[in-house]
């Protein structure tokens, strides 16, 4: 629409779409650094909420402004290159990676599937390759540091991402399947507003889908569980060891923009993007609110993932991918196949495995609820103090109640 | 591996692949039900934690403050101190050093509560902080309870002379060891007159008893006849 219109006012039509083009990357760099630094700031305060402890709460209010703090104490600081570092390949390893996570935002929505930077006909396709650039930085960082840790992570780094690439892949076909298109605008359209119009409650195969595209997501952006390549107890700080100051704050922003793709993703192709209900339809910009919603909604269950589970294990991980992520997407491609075939001419059946889905969905939602209530009574017990730990072991049972002496005094006496 | 029961290779990988979700799922209730929960932690300068009563002003988590046998920074009651040196003897490291002299004889009673008689005063008492393990081995066999741990903790100095505590200023050491020699002479005097008593007693009796012999002799026979 940009185009045409400086088309029309006399400008070639080349310099348009350059103009155009830098326009989308500017935007979309700057959202990266500001939505980096407040997301790290948010997930510190996640973790310590995680944690019982406080986070970070000194600069600004509730430490909002932490992010601010950081990024001046990284730019101010000395940009140090080792010696033997190769070093026009350490210099682009950082902006390289950044770029990696930033071309990935060309083609994610930002609200109505009209609304995205580059509608490409094969975005996701494009978004998968895209990426996959990260694999290389990370690996250009690890070889040009000229230090072993840098090369371990390195390496656990590209065979993950390489791994887990077909999983995340595969994850991606039943949505794929159901749309018709790889286009992120037609995938979004292909959904409505309401939970059994979603993709991922469209059957269990698009289910089990999205979680294999959850969890792979989440190892190729190289986020705990997932996290080898910076196992701080194996590897120091992995491939970023050797780097320092701004360069190591490029980093840290790819990974922390990374979440927001693979949220914007999961948001746009399996969430049902921002449809709003026809009731709010009406209100302007409602769309974009629920987008970023169910973006940032998945990007705190990132966070809590993070700070649940375990690092594993380098040969765990590599099982992890080719012995349960690959047989099991397989199985929600053949599925989702068959489950097509076998439906393809009854949208009643579709409509009534759909809305099952959801129920079974807010069923395990209650379950889950109730287990999270069961965890907090078990944790809300008044420590540091040998009578309420007694008192509480005696509630639960573990042992017998101390007969005060009193009690037995005043049942003696009548 | 060893510690899993034997399971042929497909049921294990079933059996893996069940327990997986079924620890992460109660691994995130646990987490998501910590959110939930109160912060533990308690942000140390901003509150004051030298008592639970103190602390719970501004704290609303479950830890404690300071207990009241906590063994801080050692401080000394002058007032009571006997310088019986049993502190300096019991000290593991010998962080305490005291010398002592001979001082007006005053009697108290300490903090524990029993009667103490004080006859000599410290003239140094210097407790090396710097060395100090706070085991407690000083203030639990003090007689008056003059030496003590106080709750105190940050006491952190900007050089190592400021960790060595000195209880007895140089001037009031100094008065102390002019009274001692005072006290030393008064007693020399007081035993020069005591053993000048002593000898004109001594003497006196001595005359008495030559009075007394002669007469004594002449009352002998007189005597013996009475009897």
């Amino acid at each position: 629409m940009l185009i045409e219109t400086m088309t029309s006012l006399g400008v070639p039509e080349l310099l348009a779409q350059f103009i155009y083009a830098v326009l989308i990357a500017f935007l979309c760099v700057n959202f990266i650094a500001i939505y980096a630094g407040v997301v790290s700031v948010v997930e510190r305060r996640v973790a310590a909420k995680m944690q019982s402890r406080v986070g970070p709460n000194r600069v600004g209010p509730q430490g909002a402004l932490q992010w601010l703090a950081d990024g001046i104490k990284l730019i101010l600081k000395e940009d140090l290159i080792p010696n033997g570092a190769d070093k026009f390949l350490f210099k682009l390893a950082p902006f390289l990676m950044a770029s990696g996570v930033a071309g990935a935002f060309i083609v994610l929505p930002w609200g109505p599937s009209s609304v995205i930077g580059a509608d490409l006909n094969v975005g996701l396709l494009y978004l998968i390759s895209v990426t996959a650039l990260v694999a290389i930085a990370t690996l250009m960082a690890a070889w040009a540091s000229n230090n072993k840790w840098s090369l371990l992570g390195g390496m656990r780094a590209a065979a993950m991402i390489v791994s887990y690439e077909i999983p995340v892949a595969m994850g991606l076909l039943p949505a794929i399947m159901i749309a018709g298109s790889l286009q992120v605008s037609v995938l979004m359209d292909a959904q409505g507003w309401a939970p059994w119009d979603w993709i991922v409650f469209n059957n269990p195969f698009a289910m089990l889908g999205f979680l294999l595209f959850v969890t792979g997501s989440v190892a190729e952006s190289n986020r705990t569980p997932f996290d080898l390549t910076e196992a701080e107890s194996e590897l120091v700080a992995g491939y970023a060891t050797e780097y320092s100051g701004f360069r190591f704050a490029v980093f840290t922003l790819a990974e922390f923009a990374n979440t927001w793709v693979v949220g914007a993703v999961g948001a746009a192709i399996f969430l049902g993007a921002g449809h709003a209900p026809p009731i709010l339809s009406s209100l302007p910009g409602i769309e974009v609110v629920i987008f970023v919603g169910k973006t940032m909604f998945m990007v705190l269950i990132l966070m809590w993932f993070r700070w649940t589970l375990p690092r594993f294990r380098i040969d765990q991980m590599m099982d992890f991918s080719w012995k349960y992520m690959l047989p099991l997407s397989l199985i929600a491609f053949f599925g989702q196949a068959i489950y097509f075939l076998g439906t393809w001419d009854q949208p009643g059946i579709q409509i009534v495995v759909s809305h099952l889905m959801v129920l079974a969905f807010l069923g395990l939602l209650f379950l889950f609820l109730n287990r999270v209530m069961i965890n907090f009574k078990h944790q809300a017990v008044v420590v540091n103090s040998p009578q309420t730990e007694l008192a509480y072991l005696e509630k639960i049972g573990k042992i017998k109640p101390k007969v005060v002496e009193s009690d037995v005094a005043t049942e003696e006496a009548p | 591996m060893n510690m899993t029961p034997q399971r042929s290779s497909v049921r294990q990988y079933f059996h893996n692949m069940i327990n997986g979700i079924t620890s992460m799922y109660e691994g995130m209730s646990i987490t998501l039900a910590s959110c939930f929960f109160r912060a533990q932690t308690i942000q140390y300068p901003d509150v004051d934690v030298s008592s639970h009563e103190t602390l719970i002003k501004d704290y609303k988590g479950n830890l404690r403050g300071i207990p009241e046998n906590y063994r801080g920074m050692l401080d000394v009651d002058m007032a009571t101190c006997t310088a019986c040196l049993i502190c300096m003897r019991a000290c593991p490291i010998d962080c305490i050093i005291i010398t002592n002299v001979k001082c007006d004889k005053e009697t108290f009673l300490g903090s524990t509560g029993k009667k103490a008689i004080k006859t000599r005063a410290a003239t140094r008492f210097d407790i090396d902080m710097g060395k100090c393990m706070f085991c407690g081995l000083c203030s639990l066999p003090c007689p008056t309870g003059a030496i003590f741990h106080t709750k105190e903790f940050d006491a952190t100095p900007d050089n190592l002379e400021a960790l060595v505590q000195k209880y007895v200023t140089p001037e009031e050491a100094e008065r102390l060891e002019k009274r001692a020699v005072e006290i030393a002479e008064e007693a020399q005097i007081a035993k020069a007159a005591k053993a000048a008593k002593a000898a004109e007693k001594a003497k006196q009796e001595a005359e008495a008893a030559e009075k007394a012999k002669p007469e004594a002799k002449a009352n002998d026979p007189k005597t013996t006849e009475e009897s």
